[in-house]
């Protein structure tokens, strides 16, 4: 190394080609970091800062300090509502869609011609709107014309309100939001299903491993990342869940379907609040990394990569 | 104590039939090596055994005990495979205990078990290792300590040793021997590999498209072969193969058995031949020969094989192939060998062989 820098000449050695040599690889990111900046550090940076304003687009910002915060937690209880409503349908859509993702995947992952049927079949509710979804779920759960209440009271039950009551309308957009990503989960999971190769399940027989064990013992941690990617993945994506309460609840009734997003929305867009929806929006932000760093730290060596 | 016997095996994949009406008897306490090129048949008989592949049709019997309806985890054996298939997922003891786990064998006692048997095969430092921080070697080793635990009554591998390097095979082969040898349970071993088969056996079965083509001790299939087919599988290069002047009976010699000469010579068959190529091995050389008069017409151009330690003919060199009465065999046109007592008159053959320089 240093033999090469004593040939240089030394009119090379003048500042001008080395800065170029320095910069060059900054040059080469630039374009991808000018549009993180743009996008996602901006934004993020400006959501903190209104946080600290009360601002309703129309007149100067005024700022307010921890004001927002303050009535966030302490004057306003629907925030808690939100929040609670939120994590009760992370919960729920965790644990049914890996559960479920999970079954469907075991189900189909022989190589027939139903089973690839079946696996096209399962994936097409994820290539559907969410708003057509939701407006067709919207009849199948109407309590007096809906398909769920006509089955329901053909086998002489009593119906549910479904949508319209606030003890099950939380579910009943968790049932719609299983039924359209299910497929798509399974499919994630089935691909690496098949990759687990047939031997070790042979050689697992021959060990005296019954169906359970082995399904816990080693088709559960061979998918281990991928259940890992799904727990990450459904998480974030449940936790800002809201097209699907917006058209199909709209919070209600009541405010038992009231989430986070739903909830910043409402502030911004209605009550126009802006810089208290924007001190919402970064409680959700934080709790998210929360969510993050504790999910990268417990499963640690649980997880198993190839 | 376990001797296996297969009754009227049939066994198809769809519509390819892959065996079909096999008898076969494996000898209790022998290292039995099955042979032959892929697709023969022999990992499916051994998949047999171990349950995981069952026959079409046809019954198995374990000591006299008939196994098809029995969980391949209660069978008493233990398999390795081809590529290992130790669980990637535990660690190396939890892949040698899972076995006795399943088998509820108490804590202390699988403890003493998954000692002792990674000491024997050299485990010990690596107990506590993931099998993908392991070498290919030690890999290989976590699948036989994962047999070796069970203590099983019949040891089934499925050519455990043809993802290793060649000097790491060697000192395998050895040791598989050794393990043979002390444990005296049987051995089921399934190759390709005819060196492999020839070193290991006690006893090679030898067989090609879902037919047995002789079952017997090395010595004897080498020396005795039953058919072409097994002449030609075993040893090498090849027995050599060529046709007498009838045209339908063939004569076949091994490479090793041909000696070169310059002038007649007392042995049995002798031929004019050239030298064509000379591929000097070391302790030996081998030299492809043309055979100048063929005894049948058609095979214009035959060459065969010759193995010698003599180094000093070359290429284009003109002289004598010779081999000794005891070192022919003659084979029918359907390939079969003709042994002495099958026809009225061997010497017929004999005579046809005879030297024409």
């Amino acid at each position: 190394m240093s033999k090469a820098k004593n040939n240089a000449s030394p009119a090379k050695r003048k500042c001008g080609p080395r800065l170029m040599d320095r910069l060059r690889p900054y040059l080469m990111i630039a374009p991808c970091i000018a549009f993180l900046v743009v996008f996602t550090l901006y934004p993020v940076v400006n959501m903190i800062y209104l946080s600290f304003f009360e601002y309703d687009l129309l007149t100067p910002k005024k700022f307010v300090g921890l004001n927002n915060y303050y009535r966030l937690f302490f004057v306003n209880v629907d925030f808690w509502e939100a929040f609670k409503h939120t994590f009760y349908y992370t919960v729920a859509e965790v644990v049914l869609l890996i559960t479920l993702g999970l079954l469907l995947a075991m189900w189909v992952r022989k190589s027939t011609f139903l089973n690839a049927i079946a696996q096209r079949v399962m994936f097409l509710p994820h290539l559907v709107a969410m708003l057509t979804v939701a407006y067709v779920f919207q009849w199948l759960m109407d309590d007096r014309s809906g398909l769920f209440n006509a089955v329901l009271n053909f086998f002489h039950l009593p119906g549910l309100n479904w949508l319209n009551s606030s003890k099950t309308a939380l579910m009943s957009v968790v049932i719609v939001s299983i039924w359209k990503n299910v497929g798509y989960y399974a499919l994630i999971l089935l691909s690496s299903l098949k990759a687990i190769p047939a031997e070790i399940y042979e050689a697992a027989d021959l060990d005296d491993a019954r169906p359970l064990l082995k399904f816990f013992k080693i088709t559960v941690p061979m998918l281990s990342p991928q259940i890992f990617f799904l727990l990450v993945t459904i998480t974030m994506g449940s936790f800002k869940v809201f097209e699907s309460i917006r058209v199909l609840t709209g919070g209600g009734p009541g405010s038992s379907t009231d989430v986070l997003v739903y909830y910043i929305y409402r502030y911004a867009i209605s009550n126009m609040k802006y810089g208290y929806a924007c001190a919402a929006g970064t409680i959700l932000f934080v709790i998210l990394m929360v969510f993050m760093v504790v999910y990268f730290r417990l499963p640690g060596k649980r997880v198993h990569y190839q | 104590m376990s001797e296996i016997v297969f009754k009227n095996i049939c066994k198809s994949f769809g519509d390819v039939k892959v065996i079909e009406n096999l008898d076969l008897t494996l000898k209790d306490g022998e290292f039995t090596v099955l042979v032959g090129a892929s697709g023969c048949g022999k990992t499916t008989l051994l998949r047999m055994i171990a349950g995981i592949g069952p026959a079409t049709s046809g019954e198995i019997f374990m000591d006299g005990e008939e196994i098809s309806d029995i969980p391949p985890g209660k069978r008493g054996v233990a398999m390795v495979f081809q590529n290992y298939a130790i669980y990637p997922t535990m660690t190396v003891r939890g892949n040698i205990d899972f076995g006795l786990k399943n088998k509820k064998v108490p804590k202390a006692e699988r403890d003493r078990l998954v000692q002792e048997v990674a000491e024997t095969v050299g485990l010990t430092p690596y107990l506590d290792r993931k099998p993908s921080a392991l070498s290919g070697g030690q890999r290989q080793r976590v699948a036989l300590a994962r047999a070796m635990v069970k203590k099983p009554k019949v040891f089934l591998m499925d050519e455990p040793l043809s993802n290793l390097d060649a000097k790491l095979r060697g000192s395998m082969r050895s040791e598989l021997i050794e393990l043979h040898n002390r444990l005296k349970t049987s051995f089921v071993y399934v190759t390709h590999d005819q060196a492999e088969a020839m070193s290991m056996a006690d006893t090679i079965i030898l067989m090609d498209a879902g037919r047995i083509m002789q079952q017997a001790s090395p010595e004897v299939i080498y020396n005795d072969p039953d058919n072409i087919f097994t002449a030609r599988f075993i040893g090498t290069p090849p027995m050599n193969i060529c046709r007498l002047k009838d045209g339908e009976t063939y004569l076949g010699y091994r490479p090793e058995k041909v000696f070169f000469s310059t002038e007649k010579t007392d042995a049995l068959y002798q031929r004019k031949a050239k030298i064509l190529t000379r591929e000097m091995l070391g302790s030996e050389t081998l030299y492809k020969v043309q055979i100048l008069e063929p005894d049948f017409a058609e095979d214009k151009g035959l060459s065969v094989m010759t193995k010698s330690f003599e180094t000093r003919y070359m290429p284009g060199e003109m002289l004598n192939i010779c081999v000794r009465r005891e070192h022919l065999y003659f084979f029918n046109k359907e390939r079969n060998r003709i042994r002495k007592g099958d026809v009225p008159d061997i010497e017929t053959y004999y005579r046809m062989a005879e030297g024409t320089v």
